[in-house]
């Protein structure tokens, strides 16, 4: 799963930041694996049930920018090729 | 009506006939060993559910991981001969019936699995998916071949055709007997966990049930595999899961504030502030395999 938030100012300079939740399979010797017969361990990086993740970003906007275009989307991956998006928020925000 | 009765009656009079104890040495005599389509007569809907579900296509759509154990894990990084036993560390879940196929055959699926993922022959491809695709979580993996494994030291074996179920509607097509095994997390987590091979082995294909007693049941969670999966909304034996982005977002709680602000006395420097509160409000870690 990713939590993406990005933004653009009015000058067009986009900023971005992506924090991903996912397991990480671990092998005998400590390498990361996908295969389930490799896995012998795990670091655990999800989302865990009956908890609530914060998460807070800043953006620092050139001193100069009038407005900035701020978006946040969450995307579930069902796999490493397949994302799709489930929740969005977005705001303008003027600095003038 | 009078169609009816004879199809119940065929059913009756087939299902004790399976003959459990032999062994299949084609996929069509599993398949018939194991047939589905007979429950499709009386139990329709849980039919049709079913077929919508990812247990009815439960080897068809993980062909690339077991395609990757039979082809690559056991021969080249364990240097073994690719056996039954090796055969059934993926195929004990995805298709639990085979359990009942001979040696050759459950090699046979095996390598079967390996050219539908590499062939670049798209008819054979298909043939060989077709042909797979008989084989999957069926009714009688769970209400049958697994349905008393959870607790087999108490109950013992599964009877040959008879048809666990969690209620007590006792049907007159076949020999029913109900258990208190099919409702409970521990049974999905025969296979929606980590996974033990009769040889010791352990196969970490997902560890959805090590959240759920850990960190879900240790913080009060009191909800069963079959509560969120089954029995809320009337999901049935659709099984909706990571696959359904409705019981996803179900799962996940979002909340977000954007805030501007000028920074920095003096300086006034424009900066954007952005809090999100992501909650799982699942039964188990998100995301998980």
């Amino acid at each position: 799963m990713v939590l993406e938030v990005t933004a653009k100012d009015n000058k067009g300079k986009v900023y971005k930041e992506v924090k991903s939740y996912y397991p990480i399979g671990i092998d005998l010797d400590g390498y990361m694996r996908y295969g389930a017969w490799q896995i012998k361990e795990m670091i655990d990086l999800t989302l865990q049930p009956k908890t609530i993740q914060n998460e807070q970003v800043v953006f620092e906007f050139d001193k100069d920018v009038k407005s900035a275009d701020v978006t946040v989307n969450v995307y579930y991956y069902i796999s490493g090729k397949k994302g799709d998006r489930i929740y969005t928020a977005s705001k303008q925000l003027s600095f003038e | 009506m009078k169609k009816r009765i004879l199809m119940v009656t065929m059913v009756f009079l087939l299902l004790p006939a399976l003959a459990y104890a032999k062994v299949a040495n084609t996929i069509d005599e599993l398949v018939q060993m194991y047939d589905d389509s007979k429950c499709k007569e009386c139990h329709p809907q849980v039919y049709e559910e079913w077929q919508q579900s990812y247990h009815a296509k439960a080897v068809v759509n993980s062909l690339k991981g077991m395609r990757n154990f039979y082809a690559i894990g056991v021969p080249k990084e364990w240097e073994r001969k690719l056996t039954k036993t090796e055969v059934l560390k993926c195929l004990d879940c995805h298709a639990p019936a085979v359990r009942y196929a001979s040696e050759e055959l459950a090699v046979k699926i095996a390598k079967m699995i390996v050219e539908a993922k590499d062939t670049k022959d798209e008819a054979r491809r298909e043939e060989l998916k077709k042909e797979l695709g008989k084989l999957n979580v069926g009714c009688l993996s769970c209400h049958n071949i697994k349905a008393l494994s959870i607790s087999r030291g108490l109950l013992g074996d599964p009877e040959p055709g008879t048809i666990y179920t969690s209620h007590m509607i006792i049907s007159p097509a076949h020999k029913t007997e109900p258990v208190n095994t099919l409702d409970k997390s521990l049974f999905c987590a025969q296979c929606h966990g980590r996974y033990t091979a009769p040889d010791g082995e352990q196969i970490m294909c997902n560890t959805l049930s090590g959240s759920y007693y850990n960190n879900y049941v240790s913080r009060g969670g009191a909800e069963t595999c079959q509560d969120c999966h089954m029995k809320k909304k009337n999901r049935g034996h659709r099984f909706p899961g990571g696959h359904d982005l409705e019981i996803v977002k179900e799962g996940i709680g979002f909340e977000a504030e954007i805030q501007g602000v000028r920074h920095t006395v003096g300086k006034w420097i424009p900066r954007a502030i952005i809090r999100v509160a992501l909650e799982n409000k699942a039964g188990h870690r998100i995301p998980d395999g």
